[in-house]
């Protein structure tokens, strides 16, 4: 009990480190002290750094922060409810969902005569938040009659085939500048976001959090199984529609703003079970929230290292670290008794 | 004998069935039950009777088609998810578990129904699940992991989130399934120790005859397309009526072993010996399909065997010989 607790001080001061880390990261490198100098006193050394701060590098790394708690979030939710160690947004499709919805939007929306500038921050996350959700409840009927996580991660993948085929045919018929605005959204950036984007972002990953924290509990006797989670008074049904709604505004809002973000959703949750060494999503919840927004600041922050030319596509980033971190979990004797 | 035995739940003209490709398929019709506080019972009948049906409707998952199931004299479907979960504790056979989970977490569960959303434990609680360690016999487990217990410890382990639940009935479908004899026999022990210290009405669906008999305080037995037959084991066995749970006359419930044995002609052998050591020489013989001695076969004290002037330290010894004389 006592480790357990005294691991959020930890984890939380090594989440304020790296989202001042992330801040001073970038093609130009900002001193700490400057950062601290600029916010607190409001002098900056140099005007261009506190251009950068404000319009690019804070609201960056605000959208790391909200992405990383967003996607461990809903990642959590769908192990549990599913009792399956490999789900997760991206795993499952979900993402892929929100993609179509993207898709839909920005390349058949040309083909109907909408301008991109017809295409608002609300409609695109709108869009992607409407195909996730799609998504969720057709894997739902499929993932709740089967146990197996070959089947689900079967499903999922062939899921994932069947958009980028969908996505496929929609490109051939858009034009290039809607394609290139597709293409440039399916790398993944958090730093494209002004600062209404990330008002309206932290609102969604806000509502989509909220119920989160009231379902400890629930979650908790789910994980044995939803006969035993009714046996025990949960109503299953009405947690099976809060985690669809939770999980689908979730990697739907984050999915659509910043583009796919792999393996952040699947991996945190068991980085966190592993520090915590518990199942008990009191501590669980808020522990993949805290790792996720670390983690992901991180990631960031060595995409942004000055060395590389310009920054990294985060999305191959998360895959480059998450892929390895996952193989070797599902390789790990008993990964799915630990689980 | 249960002291003023109450019901705790009571089935009046339970039918139901699933809905199969529009078809529907009744399997059970017309079931009368009543279960008992301070008894243990167990549920026997062939595989696919309806026994898991049975446990589903208890639990709710299962709405009857029919008639009306009654908890201590309320209907079960009037009452809201979580009265019944204060109510009705279930353990099924086997179950995922997370591995990373703590006996003591696990048990705690069983205070779900009780705690509000955040789901965080009052002293009361705390006691209750103590106490349902205790009662198991599990409390030197509380801090182990589940992926490091064995089957029959993470059963018990089950039970005790069930007792903590602190509901009048508990099911259990088939708990033993997956266990060793000597596990089996500690769970059926445990289970009628606290029926009675606890109050409890319990119910077990097994397949286990021997320890049933051994252990139950009433039998339901369940078979296609009869009404539930209900009563002692003991008053079961004695009038026969045990009989019901073997589908054809080839299995014969041997009342002075009390288990079911494949009936067949025991042919008359002459062996000399203390009874209870020639019935067991005897199944040797019929095992290796002899059908007749030419001589008496004498059973020795300290165990031995003896023909005329031949003795032999085993049976094994015995069919050897014979065998060889046979050639």
């Amino acid at each position: 009990m006592r480790h357990r607790n005294s691991l959020f001080p930890i984890v939380g001061l090594s989440l304020g480190l790296s989202f001042l880390l992330n801040l001073c990261l970038g093609t130009v490198w900002i001193p700490p002290s400057e950062i601290l100098a600029g916010v607190l006193q409001g002098t900056w050394e140099k005007a261009s750094w506190e251009q950068i701060f404000v319009n690019y590098r804070l609201p960056k790394a605000l959208v790391a922060l909200l992405a990383g708690i967003g996607l461990s979030l809903s990642g959590l939710q769908m192990q549990t409810f599913f009792r399956n160690p490999l789900a997760g947004p991206y795993v499952l499709g979900v993402s892929a969902g929100a993609g179509l919805g993207v898709a839909l939007l920005m390349l058949l929306g040309s083909a109907f005569g909408i301008t991109m500038m017809g295409i608002t921050s609300w409609a695109t996350a709108g869009a992607g938040i409407l195909g996730a959700m799609a998504v969720l409840a057709w894997v739902g009927v499929v993932a709740w009659r089967v146990k197996d996580s070959m089947t689900l991660l079967i499903v999922g993948l062939m899921f994932g085939s069947a958009v980028s085929a969908v996505i496929g045919i929609l490109s051939y018929f858009s034009g290039a500048e809607s394609l290139k605005l597709y293409t440039v959204w399916s790398m993944g950036s958090l730093g494209a976001l002004n600062w209404a984007q990330v008002g309206l972002l932290s609102l969604l990953v806000f509502a989509g959090a909220l119920p989160v924290f009231f379902s400890s509990k629930a979650y908790n006797a789910l994980l044995l199984g939803e006969i035993y989670a009714r046996s025990m008074g949960i109503r299953t049904q009405r947690m099976r529609w809060i985690m669809i709604g939770s999980t689908g505004i979730l990697a739907g809002s984050i999915t659509a703003f910043c583009g796919p973000i792999a393996f952040v959703g699947i991996a945190v949750p068991h980085v966190a079970r592993m520090l915590w060494k518990s199942s008990d999503h009191r501590f669980l919840f808020p522990g993949s929230a805290l790792l996720g927004a670390l983690i992901l600041l991180l990631c960031d922050g060595l995409s942004h290292l000055p060395f590389w030319s310009s920054a990294l596509p985060i999305n191959a980033l998360t895959s480059l670290i998450g892929a390895p971190l996952v193989i070797s979990m599902v390789l790990k004797k008993n990964f799915s008794k630990d689980f | 004998m249960a002291i003023d035995p109450h019901i705790a739940l009571e089935g009046r003209g339970i039918s139901l069935g699933y809905v199969q490709e529009g078809r529907r398929k009744e399997i059970l019709q017309d079931l009368d039950f009543q279960l008992f506080t301070g008894e243990f019972t167990c549920l026997l009948g062939p595989n696919g009777v309806g026994k898991s049906s049975l446990v589903k409707s208890i639990l709710g998952e299962l709405l009857p088609w029919k008639g009306n199931m009654l908890l201590q004299g309320k209907a079960l479907r009037s009452l809201d998810i979580q009265e019944r979960a204060k109510q009705v504790a279930v353990v099924l056979a086997q179950s995922a578990y997370p591995g990373t989970m703590t006996v003591g977490q696990l048990v705690a569960l069983g205070r779900t129904p009780y705690l509000g959303w955040g789901g965080k434990l009052q002293e009361e609680d705390r006691k209750k699940v103590y106490q349902a360690m205790e009662d198991t016999r599990i409390s030197h487990l509380q801090d182990e992991r589940l992926s490091e217990l064995s089957d029959g410890q993470r059963q018990k382990a089950m039970i005790a989130r069930a007792l903590a639940q602190d509901g009048s009935v508990i099911v259990l479908d088939e708990p033993t399934a997956y266990l060793d004899l000597v596990n089996r026999l500690e769970i059926m022990h445990l289970l009628r120790e606290f029926t009675r210290t606890k109050r409890k009405a319990v119910l077990v669906v097994t397949h286990d005859l021997d320890i049933a008999l051994e252990t139950a305080d009433r039998f339901w037995i369940l078979n296609c397309g009869l009404p539930l037959l209900s009563g002692k084991p003991e008053d079961l066995v004695l009038s026969g009526q045990i009989q019901a749970l073997f589908p054809s006359d080839r299995y014969r419930f041997n009342v002075a072993r009390g288990r079911v044995e494949w009936s067949q002609v025991m042919p008359d052998y002459l062996i000399e010996g203390p009874a209870e050591k020639v019935y067991w020489v005897k199944k040797a013989l019929v095992k290796a399909g002899i059908t007749s001695l030419e001589q008496t076969l004498v059973i020795t004290e300290p165990f031995g065997l003896r023909v005329g002037e031949e003795s032999f330290p085993s049976v094994q010894a015995f069919l050897w010989n014979y065998f060889l004389n046979q050639k």
